[in-house]
């Protein structure tokens, strides 16, 4: 709960929400952006707002563009990299063993295989551009791609 | 939208989606790299799409007849064949196999018999359980890979059994650990998180963990501490706790521990040490999975238990079924056969030196899709469609489900399947034999 | 020097794909290969133009030669094939894929085509 802390604590209601708790809730989601909160733009509450900013990885302080770069020559298509990516688990059908990806793929999906590699379908639901907290640090599918294909770059 | 199987190696993904207009295959997704170019094979350059005959020491294209007929010569000429390979073909077409391999007296065996077999029988006496791919994902908790790459051979299989997210716990890679037990750092290794265990073991020296792991069994406190066979003491007392500890652990066998050795059994060892394990834990268990490769490796066992009664390696005489001690291997190294038919496999590759070579001198009756080091010396070369994808069929996966393979385009040239081809043999022999 | 040959599966080094859609040429270069761990590779004085002799008792090969870090010292890893198949081994009526004695030397004689080993197999007929 690192963000309400920030927060003004008003439950003001400005934002839509009925609480600051439920804004930083969604906040964390990704659901609602810093800039959503009218008194946080005050002055008086300058530093809460930066230091939020800060633990959001601020869009305006990063020039750099996230790219994400799937290696066709070292892909073997096993699709571990879509089952673990926690957008397209998400989003994705349940079926009879648990969550799978869909084809044609669901709108939020970011990869899917096919022709034996994986592809990059769209990069907007990645959670290092959408969520907040810890969970901008994904990196999953980097990690655990056992080619070694996926690369996150900033560019 | 229909979803069909994939038919490149035994794990039998039945997600695929297929676009095809019944004569093409344009599109494949959800299928790995293997299995996008098990379906490039309709068109592969190495294709066989008409029957070959050796002639003057090259293979010749010829008619269906002539090639037959040449088949059928040799089969004639021949009073111990040796059938060998099915592990590429359907359930259907092992069936027809063992027919006609009881027709013409001869021996058969599957690819599997050389590979996994002999465990399937042990763990079976020993009462250890073999599990499922979906039992895996919905509740596995551990996940042990012995001499096993699954990343180069069977490339979902990490997929499946290790990220996807259950149906019960809902949750994926977080809750299972994974093992891996090998001499080489394989890419396998490469999907390991903070909480996994990666032991790299010295070469030949599996035997001394189990070893270790069976005396040692639930108490931490006596593991050596200069550690056992390469493998620090502290990984070796997180090793225990696993393997006790877990309440739906699977262990996932490979050729690394199915090779022979002078002084002892492996395999039989470690399932000896599962069960161990097994009578002591109070909630939980571990069960077996075996890899294998060709897509139907555990089909041919199947088959020859339900007709007749045993599984593996089976020997004719008079057109009965007789007791053997012979296996495949001890059949081609006494030269105890006098020509072969191989179906769908590359013997010629995938064999030791000293038996391709025997393989090789006598007459060889190839049934495949393609040209492989096998058919370069065979001396009748009978194509056929490719199982999975332009015939149907019956297979089961490497955990012992059955699926239905289906057809999606009509097979080049209007092969015949291998069953189709082999029930063809199967009847002109018969009416040889009336004439 | 005495080593222990280890042949498996490699997605990248596979037969049945080579066969199918490579050439003879690349069928040779994926597998007529062999991997060893890079200190091996300086201790033979190994340079890329050299390749290497494995023998053992039942025949020989020469391959081409690779570092990979990955591979401890004293393990030659090969893909399976028809080359890694002159080493392998029958123990007790079964096969030995894996952990097989072998005697690797550098040389720069060319490397074993796959047309000499089919030959090699016709011949016997
Ligand atoms: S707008 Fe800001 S101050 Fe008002 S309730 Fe939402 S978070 Fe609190
Ligand atoms: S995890 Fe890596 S190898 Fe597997 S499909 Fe994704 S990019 Fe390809
Ligand atoms: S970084 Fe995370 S959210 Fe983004 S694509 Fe990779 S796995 Fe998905
Ligand atoms: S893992 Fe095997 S069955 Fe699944 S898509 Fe790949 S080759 Fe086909």
């Amino acid at each position: 709960m690192e963000l309400y802390k920030f927060l003004p604590k008003t439950n003001c209601k400005k934002c839509g929400k009925p609480t600051c708790m439920a804004f930083s809730l969604d906040l964390l989601q990704g659901k609602v952006k810093v800039d959503d909160c009218p008194p946080l733009l005050e002055p008086k509450y300058k530093k809460q707002y930066d230091a939020l900013k800060e633990l959001l990885g601020s869009e305006e302080g990063q020039q750099k563009e996230l790219k994400i770069n799937i290696d066709d020559k070292l892909c073997d298509g096993c699709g571990i990299c879509v089952t673990v990516c926690p957008v397209n688990a998400r989003y994705c059908p349940s079926s009879l063993s648990g969550k799978a990806p869909d084809y044609p793929p669901e709108k939020h999906q970011l990869f899917q295989v096919i022709g034996g590699k994986c592809e990059l379908l769209k990069i907007e639901y990645c959670r290092r551009l959408e969520a907040g907290g810890r969970e901008r640090e994904c990196r999953v599918c980097e990690t655990y791609c056992p080619r070694e294909a996926v690369k996150i770059e900033y560019v | 939208m229909k979803r069909f199987t994939c038919s490149g190696c035994s794990l039998l993904c039945d997600d695929i989606i297929v676009q095809s207009d019944g004569l093409f295959i344009s599109e494949v997704m959800g299928a790995c790299l293997k299995g996008k170019e098990r379906f490039d094979q309709v068109s592969a350059k190495n294709r066989i799409t008409s029957p070959l005959i050796r002639k003057d020491g090259e293979l010749k294209e010829v008619s269906w007849d002539e090639a037959t007929k040449k088949a059928i010569e040799i089969i004639k000429n021949s009073s111990i064949p040796l059938l060998y390979g099915f592990s590429n073909v359907s359930c259907e077409a092992q069936d027809v196999g063992i027919k006609l391999a009881q027709k013409i007296n001869g021996f058969i065996d599957s690819n599997a018999s050389i590979c996994q077999g002999k465990i399937l029988n042990k763990a079976k006496s020993l009462g250890i359980n073999l599990t499922t791919i979906t039992e895996i994902i919905n509740k596995g908790d551990l996940i042990i890979l012995w001499g096993a790459n699954p990343a180069e051979t069977v490339p979902r299989l990490l997929n499946k059994v290790l990220f996807s997210r259950g149906k019960f716990r809902m949750t994926g890679r977080e809750i299972k650990t994974l093992v891996i037990v090998d001499p080489i750092k394989t890419a396998s290794f490469r999907v390991m998180g903070v909480r996994d265990l990666p032991l790299i073991i010295e070469p030949n020296k599996d035997i001394d963990l189990i070893r270790m792991l069976k005396e040692e069994c639930c108490s931490v406190d006596s593991i050596p501490s200069q550690g056992v066979a390469g493998i620090d003491k502290n990984d070796l007392k997180r090793l225990l706790l696993h393997l006790t500890g877990a309440e739906n652990g699977v262990i996932i066998l490979g050729q690394g521990v199915i090779q022979p050795h002078p002084d002892y059994n492996l395999v039989e060892e470690l399932l000896e040490l599962l069960q161990m394990i097994n009578e002591r834990q109070e909630k939980g268990r571990i069960s077996l999975l075996l890899m294998g490769g060709h897509f139907n490796m555990a089909g041919f066992d199947h088959v020859a238990l339900s007709s007749f009664g045993v599984s593996g390696k089976l020997e004719f005489k008079h057109n009965q079924l007789i007791k053997t001690d012979d296996t495949l291997v001890s059949k081609i190294e006494k030269e105890n056969f006098d020509s072969s038919i191989i179906v769908g496999t590359d013997p010629i590759s995938h064999l030791p030196h000293s038996l391709s070579s025997k393989i090789a001198k006598k007459p060889l009756i190839l049934i495949d899709n393609h040209h492989t080091a096998t058919s370069h010396i065979a001396e009748v070369v009978l194509p056929t469609a490719i199982t999975g994808i332009e015939s149907g069929g019956l297979a089961y996966r490497l955990d012992q489900v059955p699926i239905e393979l289906n057809k999606i385009i009509n097979p080049s040239n209007n092969l015949p399947s291998d069953e189709e081809l082999l029930n063809q043999l199967y009847r002109l022999i018969n009416q040889g034999g009336s004439e | 020097m005495e080593f222990l040959l280890n042949s498996m599966r490699k997605i990248n080094n596979d037969q049945v794909k080579e066969h199918a859609f490579g050439t003879e040429q690349s069928l040779e270069e994926r597998l007529a290969i062999c991997f060893i761990n890079p200190k091996d590779f300086e201790k033979l004085k190994l340079v890329s133009s050299l390749h290497l002799k494995i023998s053992n008792k039942e025949k020989d090969v020469i391959v081409n030669v690779e570092k990979d870090d990955n591979v401890p010292e004293g393990t030659v890893v090969m893909p399976v094939s028809i080359w890694s198949n002159r080493l392998s081994v029958v123990q007790n009526n079964e096969l030995l894929y894996k952990n097989i004695a072998v005697k690797i030397e550098a040389t720069s004689e060319p490397i074993m085509k796959f047309k000499e080993i089919i030959n090699e197999l016709l011949v016997k007929k």
